[in-house]
């Protein structure tokens, strides 16, 4: 089957992203196609690249990273979400006269319309809220 | 009733089944009232996180109209400790169970 994630919970402040992770390597595991982890609302977080945890902590975004290496899984960022919470790759940075960014591939900035893409596309939505 | 708003739920005259997630304790807010208001049919409830609390004997007759659907997970009752500890209606099920009763159901809806 074709799997999709929708992630809204926040890293390390919920268990909402440890969750989505540990479903994602089961579903990987299963023979199913995980097409797409779309992060959204608090979610957006997981895409941080400045993101650097205690080394005996799982690091949740290099487990995304992982993810999208090993199995092809896109790792798609509402931009709307990201951009209010600081979060935007270079381009975006540049736009709006940002020094730094924080986001960068393989995470994607996309339009919510992707997720509904995702919805009427695959076959199973499976979500992770805070 | 409110209950019978979601049972006229079907696509072609075949009823959706649909999987309820849980990850909120009983406790917090009304979150497992509401999913089994909106339960109907065939419909199954998996309890995950803080919301695998529910699942302890002294809190489990609220889902006792649920027999042979209920499901709680493995990994989160034992990082609780509480494996071993949930009542005998509740099926244990592991992270491959979880993805398994997704692939059951028609549809997967999340309470948080």
């Amino acid at each position: 089957m074709r799997y999709a994630i929708l992630l809204m919970g926040a890293p390390y402040s919920t268990q909402a992203s440890h969750s989505a992770l540990r479903f994602a390597r089961a579903v990987v595991a299963r023979g199913h196609r995980l097409e797409c982890v779309f992060f959204y609302h608090d979610g957006v977080h997981n895409a941080a690249r400045l993101a650097a945890p205690p080394q005996d902590e799982p690091h949740l975004v290099d487990g995304w990273i992982a993810l999208h290496t090993e199995h092809g899984v896109s790792l798609q960022v509402c931009i709307a979400a990201a951009l209010r919470r600081g979060l935007m790759d270079q381009r975006e940075a540049s736009r709006h006269g940002k020094a730094g960014y924080s986001v960068e591939a393989p995470f994607e900035l996309v339009g919510l319309g992707q997720l509904v893409d995702l919805g009427l596309d695959c076959d199973r939505l499976v979500t992770f809220g805070p | 009733m409110e209950r019978d708003r979601w049972r006229g739920r079907e696509t072609g005259g075949e009823t959706i089944v649909i999987l309820h997630v849980v990850n909120k304790a009983p406790d917090t807010g009304k979150t497992l009232e509401q999913v089994l208001t909106a339960m109907s049919g065939d419909d199954s409830l998996l309890l995950i996180e803080d919301g695998v609390l529910g699942s302890l004997p002294a809190l489990a007759d609220r889902c006792a109209g649920l027999p042979g659907r209920c499901y709680v997970l493995r990994e989160d009752l034992e990082s609780r400790g509480l494996l071993a500890r949930q009542d005998e209606r509740f099926a244990v099920v592991d992270i491959e169970g979880f993805v398994s009763l997704t692939e059951q159901a028609d549809k997967t809806v999340s309470w948080y």
